[in-house]
């Protein structure tokens, strides 16, 4: 089967596990949420095996063009999510957290896979699991500031006193506060260890650490150690949600500007 | 003997306090009365609900008038005159009673709309009537299967989720900044009545941490006196860094504190958000604290408002409640319904062969002239008659879909052919 057809059932499952969290918050029920893992967990498993189609074809991790790479992060997304879940047990998130899945595996089945002629300084372990690294950092930056977004969203309906269908389903503050803790130490980290992968590799390779993307990311690390070690500086509730929300634009302009026109090593090719 | 659903009763809407009272079970009086019920035969299985509002005896009964017999019971109990409680009794047998259960768990029979109490209550009931050996299958099914009707009305409908009083509704709104209400610290100003229906209501959600300040010291310690700490007036404002939730309800003409003094507090704590609740009219609390970053200001009109929408979104969600209870009913009833629908079939097929057996033998047997291979005839006739009769009734029971109409028809037919008086 190829990997396109996997990658629409992926699809498919990730869609129902949005409808499913869509009605289970509208609903409040515990059987339909329970519907949600369901579906999520297998695509999550489909996915992976459209991932593995396509990482045999081309004897690499999944990530040289624009198609794949944005099908290996909507990957990442959903299992950053999973652990997120299984972690804080907080399914309300579910119905705004999905859809980022849904958002990245849509573009790259829109995309067309390029051809790209193999090179042997990319296939080994060591650069696999930089970018392995690399995304799943990026994915659970992008869940962190879904949740920054919500802490606001949450933060400014209590001030107001507004306190609809929203405001009853969404979880406490400082609910989303740890989840959103949860989701930044596991990017910082695993980005933190990418970062170091690649200067190892670019050193081994180019004979020199320096690239402007480790720049940009040096930058984004900094700004993210902030609002992970913020409690001691007076950073705590919404000003946290803000740092990460000016993290997550970093990451936009690291993953887009940089990669496209200013990194050597870092575009599609 | 069919064994029928009943159910026989006393709430507030019929019966007035005085002899509700008298009506009411103590727990060993439950296990007491139980033992007593189902040693006398009068019922197979029971269970009794009885709460400040009501006073129900649910039974799996095993004769004609289960229900005076049960009130005869229930009269001989509390050394009641049996006509002082038949006018206002209620009782109800086979699918109302089961609605009836059903509507009383999800909260639906209650003084207050939807309130939780009656759930735990109801649960309670069937582990006291399971402790003391009177229940079997039926009512055990029965009632864990209405215990998950109200979960679920409670979990799916807007009835009985959301708080109608003013410490609910503040509870509720401390549960959307801090999760874990026994994890967090409180701290009430005042100890007049608001003051002690809160610090109530917070130690029965188990919050350990509770200062209570007052001028009157006394007054404090009185009120803490389940747990928490009293505090001298001037700890107040040393009081407030550790606060996760400040509750003001004192008669004070002006507010206790302001912006400045809530801000201290906010960046002592780094910023971790405090939920403020002014209960106190004229305000304890001044209006600019609001304007404070990660500090909520709720006066005691903001509760009063939520409550209010609260209550009407209850009453707008009983069609939807109602919906729930009859899903979970025509579950449990097609489940009691198999149960009901074989044992009168069999009885049925019993009836018919001992007439067959009994009563055509015997006349056959005072013709002498009938040749033996045409007694032979006549007998297969007589079985191929039998099973003609019982194919229509038996088909009609069996293949009818409704859970409700098939106990309804089980019933009709044990009536008619005489068959409750059959050994089971």
């Amino acid at each position: 089967m190829s990997a396109a057809l996997v990658g629409v059932l992926a699809l498919l499952l990730y869609g129902a596990a949005e409808g499913f969290s869509i009605v289970s918050l509208r609903k409040n029920s515990d059987s339909l949420a329970r519907w949600t893992t369901v579906f999520l967990v297998s695509g999550l498993v489909v996915h992976f095996v459209a991932l593995q189609i396509r990482a045999r074809r081309i004897h690499s991790v999944p990530y040289r063009d624009l198609s794949d790479s944005m099908s290996f992060f909507a990957w990442m997304i959903a299992l950053a999510y999973v652990i997120l879940f299984f972690r804080h047990r907080e399914r309300s998130t579910g119905p705004f957290l999905i859809p980022l899945v849904l958002l990245f595996l849509a573009i790259s089945l829109l995309t067309r896979p390029a051809t790209l002629p193999a090179r042997k300084e990319l296939s080994g372990s060591l650069f696999a699991f930089h970018v392995t690294m690399a995304i799943l950092g990026y994915a659970a930056l992008s869940l962190s500031f879904v949740l920054a977004l919500l802490y606001l969203i949450q933060n400014r309906q209590l001030r107001q006193r507004r306190t609809g269908l929203l405001f009853s389903r969404l979880p406490a503050l400082d609910v989303l506060d740890r989840m959103e803790h949860t989701a930044v130490a596991v990017g910082f980290s695993a980005l933190a260890v990418s970062a170091t992968l690649g200067m190892i590799w670019a050193k081994k390779n180019w004979g020199t650490v320096w690239d402007a993307k480790l720049g940009a990311t040096l930058l984004v690390l900094v700004v993210y150690a902030v609002a992970l070690f913020s409690a001691p500086l007076g950073l705590k509730g919404k000003r946290t949600a803000f740092v990460s929300i000016v993290g997550f634009s970093l990451v936009l302009f690291s993953y887009t500007i940089v990669n496209l026109f200013v990194s050597k090593g870092h575009v599609f090719r | 003997m069919e064994s029928a659903l009943v159910l026989v009763g006393w709430d507030f809407r019929r019966t007035p306090l005085s002899v509700r009272e008298r009506l009411a079970f103590t727990p060993d009086g439950i296990r007491d009365a139980l033992g007593d019920i189902t040693r006398r035969g009068v019922l197979s299985e029971g269970v009794i609900v009885s709460t400040c509002n009501r006073s129900e005896i649910y039974g799996v009964g095993t004769s004609a008038d289960v229900e005076e017999a049960v009130t005869e019971f229930v009269a001989g109990f509390h050394r009641l005159p049996k006509p002082d409680i038949l006018g206002s009794r209620y009782g109800l047998s086979g699918p109302d009673a089961v609605r009836h259960l059903f509507r009383v768990a999800a909260g639906l029979e209650s003084l207050v709309l939807g309130e939780d109490q009656i759930l735990a209550q109801v649960r309670e009931a069937l582990r006291v009537a399971s402790a003391a050996g009177a229940t079997r299958s039926v009512l055990h099914r029965l009632f864990q299967q209405a215990c998950a009707a109200g979960k679920r009305v409670r979990s799916e409908t807007g009835v009985g989720t959301r708080a109608t009083s003013i410490p609910g509704v503040a509870l509720e709104l401390a549960r959307k900044v801090y999760e874990d209400i026994d994890k967090r610290s409180f701290l009430i100003v005042g100890a007049g009545d608001i003051a002690a229906i809160f610090y109530d209501l917070l130690i029965s959600r188990g919050a350990r941490s509770i200062d209570v300040v007052n001028r009157t010291f006394d007054r404090a310690q009185a009120l803490t006196a389940r747990g928490g700490t009293p505090r001298r007036w001037e700890e107040l404002g040393a009081r407030l860094p550790h606060a996760d939730v400040v509750v003001c309800a004192t008669a004070s003409p002006r507010p206790l504190f302001g912006a400045a003094e809530a801000s201290a507090a906010l960046s002592a704590r780094r910023g971790r958000p405090v939920l403020f609740l002014d209960l106190g009219v004229p305000r304890n609390i001044g209006e600019d604290v609001a304007s404070v970053e990660n500090a909520f200001l709720y006066a005691v009109d903001d509760l009063k408002e939520m409550a209010a929408r609260n209550l009407a979104g209850r009453e707008k969600d009983i069609p939807r409640a109602e919906g729930i209870v009859e899903e979970e009913m025509s579950d449990f009833l097609s489940w009691y319904g198999s149960l009901a629908v074989v044992p009168t079939v069999t009885s049925l097929r019993r009836r018919f062969e001992h007439v067959r057996e009994e009563e055509f033998d015997r006349q056959l047997s005072r013709f002498d002239r009938v040749p033996a291979e045409d007694r032979e005839k006549i007998r297969l006739l007589a079985q191929s008659m039998v099973r003609s009769l019982l194919r229509h009734p038996t088909t009609a029971l069996k293949e009818e879909s409704d859970p409700v109409r098939r106990v309804e028809r089980a019933e009709a037919i044990r009536h008619v052919f005489g068959l409750e008086d059959d050994a089971e």
